[in-house]
């Protein structure tokens, strides 16, 4: 069964895209629509995990407001990270269990579509042993932080193409101090075009997870399924 | 990927062992290998009533958090503490010691709607 694909132009809040999610995930559970995966950014926005401490916020919740940057509390598993534009979030829907590829575990594979997207722009990304995401020789490239919920999959991973890095000088990134932390515009020292990185991810994402994609940019060309579970504007 | 042949299980990959009225509850070797190494649980409390499907506890690895569901409804009757300063156990014997905790089930009819090993390894993507 095709599974489906949804890309975002415009970032968008936190809380619009999490309800979404819950929405999404609602459905999937009870097998009203198939595997899907979003594809957005975020307005700029810190998230601290379900486990996440709120030590690792440098300034005061107030001071955050004042910056323009929300603070959420949400159910993920992993610790603090900023999601602002120019900084891809992918958020897979999936049943998992489903594919053989879910058996080479969720969180590798998370990690094998940023490395393999990175590798896509010549950039040798790896993993660290005990510190989850994709890396770089020069930094933290994407993060990741999900909860199965039914054993569908909400929240993910994101990937950092040409976004301003300074939101994540008012956290420490996963609790992990003195790691840095870079982007793939930052990395290779030109411009590169955000819609492209997007396409490779979601290309990847399909190849590792095993998900064939209907992509779809528009919100008049989803489903009927899709439409009504009221999708934030594109 | 071991599944005991002696147990029940679920499609949301919890294991059930029944004896005398109690059912001891788990997650299976599957469930563990998707999470990876565990580093926290949050039980549910002892004495609380749950029905079937609701959520009863939380296990959670670096990145990952995943809900663990009451297979059949009843009493909390006993948690596995030990889990508490050692969530490893699940990863090392999720089909033994590192069982989540235990219910008295208040309907033993609700145990047919649970399936045999075989049933659950045809929804285990390695089959």
């Amino acid at each position: 069964m095709q599974s489906s694909a949804i890309i975002f132009k415009n970032p968008i809040k936190y809380q619009d895209a999490l309800d979404f999610q819950y929405r999404l995930l609602e459905a999937r559970q009870n097998d009203k629509i198939s595997d899907c995966v979003l594809l957005l950014q975020h307005k700029p926005v810190v998230t601290i995990g379900n486990r996440g401490r709120e030590n690792f916020l440098l300034k005061k919740i107030d001071e955050y407001k004042q910056i323009g940057i929300d603070v959420h509390k949400v159910e993920r598993g992993g610790d603090v990270t900023f999601h602002g534009p120019g900084q891809w979030v992918l958020y897979p829907i999936l049943h998992l269990g489903k594919k053989i590829a879910d058996s080479h575990g969720y969180l590798y594979n998370l990690e094998e579509i940023a490395i393999r997207t990175l590798n896509n722009y010549s950039v040798k990304g790896f993993r660290r042993e005990g510190k989850s995401g994709a890396w770089t020789d020069r930094g933290k490239i994407a993060a990741i932080g999900f909860r199965l919920k039914k054993w569908v999959s909400f929240h993910g991973m994101s990937f950092n193409v040409m976004n301003e890095l300074d939101g994540f000088k008012t956290i420490i990134p996963c609790g992990l101090e003195g790691e840095n932390i870079t982007s793939l515009e930052n990395y290779l020292g030109n411009k590169i075009n955000m819609n492209d990185v997007g396409l490779q991810l979601l290309k990847n994402f399909s190849e590792i997870c095993e998900r064939d994609l209907n992509i779809y940019s528009e919100i008049d060309l989803l489903p009927d399924s899709l439409k009504g579970l009221n999708p934030p504007r594109f | 990927m071991s599944v005991p042949s002696e147990l029940l299980y679920t499609k949301t990959h919890e294991w059930v062992s029944f004896s005398s009225g109690e059912a001891t509850v788990g997650i299976t070797d599957f469930a563990q290998s998707q999470l990876s190494d565990l580093t926290f649980v949050e039980l549910p409390q002892s004495g609380i009533s749950l029905s079937s499907g609701d959520e009863a506890a939380v296990v959670e690895s670096v990145k990952a958090a995943a809900d663990v569901y009451a297979p059949v409804s009843g009493e909390i009757i006993e948690v596995n503490n030990s889990l508490e300063d050692n969530p490893e156990i699940i990863n090392n014997d999720a089909f033994g010691d590192g069982w989540l905790f235990k219910i008295k089930v208040n309907d033993e009819s609700e145990l047919n709607q649970l399936i045999n090993a075989d049933s659950y390894i045809e929804i285990c993507p390695e089959h």
